[in-house]
């Protein structure tokens, strides 16, 4: 069934990809080819967001339970957030610099995407700070709760405030996407694939980390 | 002994008076710590006192131009109290495990009542910290503050986050290994809003501002109230083992 999975994946990707390229007509407004950047971006900044909705998840489910489990799944989604985080930032700067200029230039939205990523790096480092792995997971599931409580004012409220050349998201404050119809179907096609790539890459390295963790309880 | 009683010993106090009274004996004694030690007032006010020195010597002795001063000003007088508040708050918590102490805290203290007290503290540092920095920042600056309220405002609702935010953190770090470093790392992310919130408000007081001011202070209020609700949840969680 896993096998399955990854299979019907790897296919949805690649249609993806094809659709990308070939079926989606060139987005008005965007220099030329710069636009297939974006089918890309957008869905690894919207896995990188789930990254951080799911981490704060399991980490609440931690709490209520104890168990381990769910704490080592919070920690492998902000890892893979981190992971989806950072390719894009890099997309998104290499489409900035294409289209705006420069690859940095602190807009509302490059400044948000930058702090959650200094929001997962210093989860990671409140995790190798703490050796007891019950004390550990009990803070890092604390501060995960704490970061989702300012998510709001990253992702939605700071773009708001301040002028924004970053173009409108699909989900924008009139609720109507403002592209054409080959575009958003490509675009919502590659976020569905995107998802399941993080949680497909989740489910494997959360066994792989807990057969990890199983030898090396079994050396000591 | 942090468990209130009533004086006369007979009435036992309401559950909320016992609470606040909780509160004020974390506080109370939080001070008297302080006024021992003097360890965080000395180290608020000089790093204050030495990163404004810093960056009065930078300007120059012309300063810096009206227009490029309400740009530039409000973010460093933000930078200097937040390197300071993390200077300076972190000890709250430290202290007490480096002292031995937290597990007495533990027993004699409700999680609820320690982290009010030990708001309540970080809060009278932090208003401390601005009363000091803010006259002088203005002064040695020549910063022309267009409005005056709204700066207090800003002041008073930012630091107010900022001491919340950091006493959560200072409660998570202090049972960490590298406390020092990362409480910087940690805080950072948690209190960028909160300081982008702030710098926007300050260029609106001082006369810089692009009209954003309106929407910011409810932003800032709003930030206020989600943190402290999440502090007086988690803190339960993040104290007791």
């Amino acid at each position: 069934m896993k096998t399955l999975f990854a299979w019907l994946l790897w296919l949805w990707i690649s249609l993806v990809i094809v659709g990308a390229f070939y079926y989606a007509p060139q987005a008005e407004g965007f220099q030329d080819g710069s636009d297939r950047i974006l089918f890309f971006h957008v869905p690894m900044a919207w896995a990188s967001f789930a990254g951080f909705i799911a981490a704060a998840v399991w980490s609440v489910r931690y709490l209520m339970t104890r168990d381990l489990r769910h704490d080592r799944s919070a920690h492998v989604a902000i890892q893979l957030g981190l992971l989806f985080g950072v390719l894009a930032t890099i997309s998104g700067a290499i489409w900035a610099r294409i289209e705006w200029g420069a690859y940095w230039n602190w807009d509302p939205r490059q400044t948000s995407i930058l702090i959650s990523l200094l929001f997962y790096g210093a989860y990671l480092a409140l995790r190798g700070a703490v050796e007891d792995p019950e004390k550990r997971a009990r803070l890092a599931a604390s501060y995960a709760i704490l970061g989702l409580v300012v998510t709001p004012f990253l992702y939605w409220i700071m773009p708001r405030l301040t002028f924004s050349l970053h173009p409108e998201p699909v989900v924008n404050a009139e609720g109507k996407p403002k592209m054409q119809s080959e575009i958003l179907q490509v675009l919502l096609a590659s976020g569905v694939g995107f998802t399941a790539l993080f949680f497909w890459l989740h489910s494997v390295h959360t066994r792989i980390q807990a057969l990890a963790e199983r030898k090396s309880a079994e050396m000591e | 002994m942090l468990r209130a009683t009533s004086t006369s010993d007979a009435r036992p106090l309401s559950p909320a008076s016992a609470w606040a009274a909780e509160v004020a004996a974390v506080f109370v004694k939080d001070w008297r710590c302080e006024f021992r030690t003097r360890y965080a007032l000395n180290t608020l006010a000089l790093f204050a006192f030495t990163t404004l020195v810093v960056v009065s010597i930078s300007l120059g002795p012309i300063g810096i131009d009206r227009a490029r001063g309400s740009k530039v000003l409000p973010v460093l007088l933000w930078v200097i109290l937040l390197f300071s508040v993390a200077a300076g708050l972190p000890r709250a918590f430290v202290q007490e495990e480096e002292s031995q102490t937290a597990t007495a805290l533990r027993l004699s203290a409700t999680p609820s009542a320690l982290f009010c007290g030990k708001l309540l503290y970080c809060l009278t540092l932090v208003g401390a910290l601005e009363l000091l920095v803010t006259p002088v920042f203005v002064t040695l600056m020549s910063l022309k503050v267009e409005s005056p309220g709204l700066l207090a405002v800003t002041l008073a609702a930012g630091g107010y986050g900022l001491a919340v935010g950091s006493t959560l953190v200072a409660a998570i770090i202090a049972q960490a290994r590298t406390k020092g470093t990362l409480f910087s790392v940690l805080a950072f992310p948690i209190l960028l809003p909160l300081l982008l919130l702030a710098v926007e408000l300050t260029f609106s007081a001082v006369g810089g501002g692009g009209g954003s001011g309106g929407v910011a202070l409810p932003q800032l209020l709003l930030y206020d109230a989600s943190i402290t609700v999440a502090g007086l949840m988690l803190f339960p969680v993040v104290w007791n083992p």
